[in-house]
């Protein structure tokens, strides 16, 4: 009943979606997976009138459409629920569910509450939510809140579902509840799209899976007779990722950050651990787990409200990011490149010196060094392999994996010895995914920089880690130790990570 | 790590670097602008090219660039300022009473006006950093604050000056008012400041993209409080200097300022989103500015409807400036 045909969209530096030809039908859950950055959330983004594709068309019960906005296409019966939470969060539940369709005393315009809360209250008993319909949204728990957003879009009659990553935070409860909804709204002929990260919930609630890479739909199939290691080569393009790089040369006589009953309030709950001259720290967790609250308490940028971190030895407090660069030699590289990480506007140089202008400037005309600054970039455009035609490049204009190694470079042309690297590979492609992998890695082995890797990507966090942290509810709740011992296999590894969480 | 597999710098063919940023292809439109106003207005006009006129096209000039750096300081930070005219006319009265009822010679009376605006300015960024408010409305209220101190201090009469004050406002050399030559001085300070120094860069970077900035170990919020003393010290400067061509400091000075900075500092290229500023786009600006208002005065247009030309004016450079802004996008995409 959904048929998109031969749909491209192109984003400055990268092609978001390439020739993508795909179907949906009535009374079938369909799994749409693919890496980060693999076009999956663009995808969603063209066919809802987000975004408009520069090539290809969409049909839609035969009929040609070309949405302008988004609600052009509730009006037709297409919704999505977001893994981003839209709610409003000032207004009840019921104000939430029933927004453009309020019922009101005949035409006058004043709203019945009554009856809207009674119909409210319909949806919420369906997605097994007890709560008065009055309840204000801010007050609930993310679980909570999505559930909200599928009442929602229930409410709204939906004949084609998105749901993009809708279980990222609910309990296993939850996720059954959804489950059984979700197959009552098959069996009333209606169309779902599951865009999952997580195989097991693929195979237990779909029909059929088509994977994008890179841009591109690699295939469709069904999910009866599938395998997972078929589905992860569909994925990846490849058998399995390269499980190790090596062995990694950890000092153990030289810790150079130790984080000890760090908390901070709902965010980060009492975590303590070492980190080693030339060791790799893997820090996994779901999102949320409270990974990136922690980062953002060791360089300064959010308070610690309990604890102490300890750098070289010495006990330090940190009360912003210019104290870690400066004082500390601590690196941050966000998990966001383009909202926290970068200066898109600006030209390479920019986003590469910002870090040293302070050190480079003439002592009376307080100009800075422009020789060394192009030096500098021109350095790290070489150490890197930054794909550039030079450090006058506008920044927005590099593909996401050349601008993730600016990230880096920003800290390496600073001199930061410990680096908190979080989510290096998120929107960037396979090749450069793996360029990276290489260039952390060497960053610790061959220049023994102390590095915290936060990652949600397994295999990623398998192959680079000395050790791993795995994070829950803000916690640490358990240590895998050796992890670049080339003794220990994937399967083993990641069973391990599977035996914490759970 | 790997090998370099990339052109030397010296065949780079985008290292442009200086050039580019002088003379953006915006810059260069705004220049060819003022050219055909300037053309238009000596054809049309006898009396255009006189000494006279030239001295006090020059002279105004001087002003607008002025009052429109001190809007833009705040613009490049991302923020905005309102009380530019306040600040303007706390600055007058103070200077007025140091001058006339405190009796200080001028030597002393500047420095202190100086001060009262930059103290100003002080005060709007601080309050938007520290209790984390829209410069919006932190300075929509300052300036009634400001406004309201000036008609309670000063009672609403003008004060007297020496005539020694009058010597920097109403002299000249050569033709040139000494007013436009101190304009002049103090934009090739502010561009070499943008492209040169680390505050300058700074304010750029916080204004490009305030959580990236401080991310990467920028003071945003210091800065964001220097970004408002340079304006409120340059609003300071146009009303000392003012009060210096008047020959008597009026407590109105600085009341119909606000659209002026604006005007003056949109149609000069400086980013209203933040991040972006070029000293030759603000004088071209207030080049174009002077120019029109000259033409509207030229054509006998009626000056009851002035404020709906100047408000017409900033509209249309706004418009412009995005219709480029799609035009170049829709260039990069292709």
């Amino acid at each position: 009943m959904l048929e998109l045909r031969a749909i491209s969209k192109q984003f400055p530096g990268v092609k978001a979606l390439d020739n993508v030809s795909l179907r949906f039908d009535a009374g079938e859950i369909h799994a749409l997976v693919g890496e980060n950055g693999a076009g999956k959330s663009t995808l969603i983004r063209v066919i809802t009138g987000i975004e408009q594709p520069d090539e290809g068309e969409i049909f839609y019960d035969g009929e040609r459409l070309r949405f302008n906005s988004y609600r052009e296409s509730l009006e037709k019966g297409i919704d999505i629920v977001n893994q981003e939470i839209q709610v409003i969060p000032e207004s009840t539940i019921a104000e939430n569910i029933m927004l453009d369709k309020m019922i009101t005393y005949g035409r006058t315009g004043i709203i019945n509450w009554k009856a809207v809360n009674r119909v409210a209250r319909q949806y919420l008993e369906m997605v097994g939510l007890s709560l008065p319909p009055t309840t204000v949204i801010k007050d609930l728990s993310a679980a909570r809140k999505q559930l909200v957003q599928i009442a929602k879009a229930l409410a709204a009659n939906a004949r084609v579902l998105f749901l993009d990553e809708p279980t990222s935070s609910l309990s296993e409860h939850e996720v059954k509840n959804l489950f059984r909804i979700l197959r009552d709204l098959k069996a009333q002929k209606v169309a779902i799209i599951f865009v999952s990260h997580k195989f097991e919930e693929v195979f237990a609630l779909c029909d059929k899976v088509s994977v994008l890479r890179d841009g591109r739909h690699v295939g469709t199939k069904q999910i009866a007779g599938l395998t997972t290691p078929e589905l992860v080569k569909m994925m990846i393009g490849r058998e399995v990722l390269q499980e190790h790089l090596g062995q990694l040369d950890v000092n153990r006589n030289n810790e150079v950050l130790r984080a000890e009953h760090v908390t901070r309030k709902d965010k980060v709950d009492d975590v303590s651990f070492s980190l080693y001259e030339g060791e790799i720290l893997g820090l996994y967790g779901l999102v949320g787990a409270g990974r990136t609250d922690l980062a953002r308490v060791l360089i300064g940028e959010d308070k610690l409200d309990r604890g102490a971190i300890y750098v070289r030895g010495k006990g330090a407090h940190i009360k912003s990011v210019a104290d870690s660069l400066e004082r500390y030699r601590i690196g941050y590289v966000t998990e966001n490149r383009k909202e926290e990480g970068l200066l898109l506007q600006s030209p390479v140089q920019t986003n590469v010196t910002i870090t040293i202008w302070r050190r480079i400037v003439h002592r009376l005309t307080r100009s800075i060094n422009r020789a060394k600054e192009i030096g500098v970039t021109w350095g790290m455009i070489r150490a890197l392999d930054i794909h550039t035609t030079g450090p006058n490049q506008k920044t927005e204009s590099l593909s996401g994996g050349n601008q993730q190694k600016i990230c880096i470079a920003k800290w390496l042309a600073a001199d930061c010895d410990i680096l908190i690297i979080d989510e290096p590979t998120v929107g960037v492609d396979i090749g450069a995914k793996e360029q990276i992998h290489q260039l952390i890695w060497d960053l610790a082995k061959k220049q023994h920089k102390a590095i915290i890797l936060i990652s949600s990507d397994m295999p990623e966090i398998i192959k680079l880690s000395h050790r791993i942290l795995v994070f829950r509810d803000h916690r640490i709740v358990g240590e895998i130790t050796d992890v670049d011992d080339a003794a220990k296999t994937y399967d083993h590894l990641s069973m391990a990570i599977a035996k914490h969480l759970n | 790590m790997k090998q370099p597999n990339l052109v030397h710098p010296q065949n780079s063919p985008s290292d442009t670097s200086d050039k580019s940023e002088l003379l953006s292809g915006r810059t260069l439109g705004l220049i060819i602008s003022t050219a055909i106003l300037f053309a238009v207005l000596v054809t049309q006009s006898q009396s255009f090219l006189s000494g006279y006129t030239m001295f006090v096209i020059s002279r105004q000039m001087a002003f607008y660039t002025l009052i429109a750096l001190s809007q833009a300081f705040c613009l490049v930070v991302g923020g905005m300022n309102l009380s530019v005219g306040a600040i303007g006319s706390i600055t007058t009265v103070i200077l007025g009473l140091s001058l006339d009822n405190w009796g200080l010679s001028p030597w002393l009376a500047v420095p202190v006006g100086l001060a009262v605006g930059a103290l100003a300015g002080a005060l709007n960024g601080v309050l938007i950093t520290r209790l984390k408010i829209d410069s919006f409305i932190v300075t929509l209220s300052t300036m009634f604050i400001y406004m309201g101190l000036r008609s309670g201090i000063s009672g609403g009469a003008p004060y007297k000056v020496p005539e020694s004050f009058d010597f920097v406002g109403q002299g000249s050399v050569v033709g040139t008012p000494y007013v436009f030559l101190i304009m002049i001085v103090l934009l090739g300070f502010v561009g070499y400041m943008y492209q040169k120094t680390v505050l300058g860069r700074r304010m750029l970077a916080t204004g490009g993209n305030a959580a990236a900035a401080r991310l990467s170990g920028i003071n945003t919020d210091r800065t964001v409080v220097w970004a408002h003393i340079l304006s409120g010290a340059f609003a300071a400067l146009a009303a000392v200097l003012w009060a210096s061509m008047l020959g008597s400091a009026a407590p109105e000075t600085g009341d119909d300022w606000l659209i002026v900075s604006f005007a003056v500092a949109i149609i000069g290229g400086t980013a209203l989103t933040g991040g972006s500023i070029s000293a030759l786009g603000i004088l071209m600006g207030s080049a174009i500015f002077m120019l029109i208002k000259h033409g509207l005065i030229e054509v006998k247009a009626n000056p009851y409807y002035a404020n709906s030309f100047l408000g017409a004016l900033v509209l249309l450079a706004i418009v412009v400036d995005r219709l480029r802004e799609v035009y170049s996008e829709k260039q990069r995409l292709k």
